[in-house]
């Protein structure tokens, strides 16, 4: 049995549903992360663990233990806000106790517990400032350690990083995923950031409307997503409309154009209307090895974007990104320039609606 | 080398408001001061201030007023940071409502609400419908009487302590503390006293400060239920006695600037930090 378990989780306020058919296992020590465009319900999901809000139907367990309708306090679960949430009247070693203080724990397993937090958050020397008296990378390094400080059942992070600047960001979200892995704590993570998602997870929960879109691996996600609304929201994507030619050998035509893709069409009719997609990085220029769909295309315009370059091309009146990795010596075609790229069978994604 | 080069150039029309709005608060005070002085024909000396130390009855409603006000202070916060921390938590929509209510004061005067107190506590509480009799006429004792006018006064500092707590509070998070606070274990009484009065401590002795200066000049409330506090008494000594009451009324007014003080002192440094972010 999974240690967390969310089974038929809805959450219906006066006007509208926020979360609907919320089902998902998490695996002890698991990083699983909720992603999402705002509004599509991943923080009420994460407000229901915590306790905040009570689901209108559904169940959640923890550990074998029923918690639906369990006080907030009464959980364990370690919880990291998106503004801090510090308080503001307690020093930093104050704040990372405070949970053990509340415990009625002994003043020397305090003490020892939150001079190994501050080592673990690399904040031995602060621990008598004030939060006022630290940045806000600090502040939330504070906040992770005040969450952990407890040892806790399960860690929730509601967006902790959105409030940082982009370097911050980079670096913090590294020294998030390392100490979760040293003390493999079951995390749960809510962000609108795909790229935040995709580096730390073990796992993605993609939602839409309050609804799940696709669970998976982050190389899962990117790869294969199922759904229209997944492809669109992680990375960049070529999507088309595309006709069923043949089911038999699942040759698709976008525009006249011809593709061939890995996906069974046999049970899908000639003339179905389908839609597909294609990652930027899954073209590059047609060689002579290269049996799959090698395609005609004119090259419409190229942007330098540091590691990659990003070509806009045409192939019949259809146009596509296709992202190839710069280097020094790289020769391109001309804007304007005719030439063949080719993808892969696997690369052509047909998707849900 | 410039010797001030901190000092910012302050507009001439800044000056000149400042300085009028100094003259305004500071003349009576100095006119006060200085009448109080004269209580001896052509010299200047502190007699009216012996004088008025002198009277038993000075400490004696002094005192009284003290603790009344301290009462009054206590009962206040009992009552409205609960309120004031469950509107902005749980029931903003209340939050108009409230505000109303916690503005009567201004609107009904306290001759109204001391007759309102005395007509239905000069009886005896009953049960309705069963004349079984729960609490004996409050006014009947003095410890009842002493209950009626802290909440009368309750009710006069209302505005003062529900406005200072609501705008402490705003300064703070409460709603992500209070979640905070919960997800580490705290019960609801670990986090208001813990989080959320620390919190606004300066708001609270802002509060209680108003509060203190309203319980000791109040006259009405304490004329009409026979209580000897200091308002009635400065009152009565005004009417009878010229310097002795300008006296009094500087001795309030130091008193209430070293209360400024005092806050200052106590919130100056970590108070202010406190409603960082």
């Amino acid at each position: 049995m999974a240690y967390l378990t969310l089974s038929d989780i809805s959450k219906i306020y006066a006007d509208a549903p926020a979360v609907q058919d919320f089902n998902l296992d998490v695996e002890k020590g698991e990083f699983v992360s909720f992603l999402g465009p705002s509004g599509c319900g991943k923080t009420t999901t994460l407000r229901m663990v915590a306790g905040f809000e009570i689901p209108t139907t559904g169940k959640i367990t923890l550990d074998g233990a029923d918690i639906t309708n369990k006080a907030p306090n009464q959980r364990n679960v370690g919880m990291v806000f998106q503004s801090y949430a510090l308080f503001p009247n307690m020093t930093v070693a104050q704040n990372i106790g405070f949970g053990l203080r509340i415990r009625k724990e002994n003043e020397s397993a305090i003490a020892a517990r939150v001079k190994e937090m501050l080592a673990i958050i690399n904040m031995e020397k602060r621990g008598d400032s004030y939060p006022y008296q630290l940045s806000g990378g600090q502040q939330q390094r504070v906040a992770l350690a005040r969450a952990l400080a407890i040892r806790p059942h399960v860690l929730l992070l509601d967006e902790p990083l959105s409030a940082l600047d982009a370097k911050i960001r980079v670096s913090l979200r590294a020294e998030i995923r390392s100490i979760q892995q040293k003390l493999g704590i079951t995390t749960i993570y809510v962000t609108h950031d795909q790229e935040e998602a995709l580096s730390l997870s073990d796992r993605i929960v993609v939602m839409n409307v309050g609804v799940i879109e696709q669970v998976g691996t982050p190389s899962e996600i990117y790869n294969f997503p199922t759904t229209a609304f997944v492809a669109n929201f992680v990375g960049t994507l070529n999507t088309a409309n595309a006709e069923v030619v043949d089911p038999a050998k699942s040759i698709i035509s976008v525009d006249g154009v011809p593709f061939e893709t890995a996906k069974d069409l046999k049970s899908s009719k000639k003339g179905d209307k389908v839609r597909i997609s294609i990652r930027p990085e899954r073209f590059s220029f047609a060689d002579e090895q290269k049996k799959d769909n090698v395609l005609d295309c004119t090259i419409e315009n190229i942007t330098f974007l540091g590691s990659i370059v990003r070509i806009q091309i045409l192939i019949g009146n259809t146009k596509f990104y296709m992202d190839i990795f710069n280097n020094p010596f790289l020769e391109l075609l001309k804007v304007g320039e005719k030439g063949q790229v080719t993808c892969s069978r696997e690369a052509v994604l047909v998707l849900n609606e | 080398m410039k010797l001030f080069p901190r000092i910012r150039k302050v507009p001439f029309w800044s000056w000149i408001w400042f300085i009028l709005g100094t003259l305004y608060f500071i003349l009576p005070l100095y006119a006060t001061f200085n009448f109080s002085l004269r209580m001896q024909r052509d010299v200047i000396g502190f007699r009216a201030y012996v004088r008025a130390f002198e009277d038993p009855n000075f400490l004696e409603t002094f005192l009284f007023s003290n603790v009344l006000a301290v009462a009054t202070i206590i009962a206040s916060i009992v009552l409205i940071v609960p309120t004031a921390y469950w509107i902005r938590l749980r029931l903003p929509e209340a939050r108009r409502i409230t505000e109303f209510i916690t503005l009567l004061p201004f609107v009904i005067p306290a001759i109204i609400l001391v007759f309102g107190l005395i007509r239905i506590y000069s009886s005896p509480i009953t049960v309705p419908f069963t004349g079984i009799e729960l609490f004996r006429p409050l006014t009947n004792t003095r410890a009842g009487t002493n209950i009626l006018i802290v909440a009368g006064y309750m009710v006069l500092a209302m505005p003062y302590m529900y406005r200072s707590v609501d705008t402490g509070m705003r300064t703070v998070d409460v709603r992500t503390l209070t979640e905070a606070a919960q997800s580490l274990g705290a019960s609801w009484f670990a986090i208001i006293t813990r989080i959320i009065l620390p919190n606004i401590r300066a708001a609270l002795l802002s509060g209680a400060l108003l509060t203190f200066a309203i319980v000791l000049g109040e006259v009405i409330l304490a004329s009409f239920l026979g209580v000897d506090a200091f308002g009635p008494y400065l009152f009565l000594l005004g009417q009878h006695r010229a310097y002795e009451p300008a006296a009094l009324s500087f001795v309030t007014f130091l008193l209430t600037w070293i209360a400024m003080g005092f806050i200052q002192l106590l919130t100056g440094g970590q108070g202010q930090a406190a409603g960082a972010h």
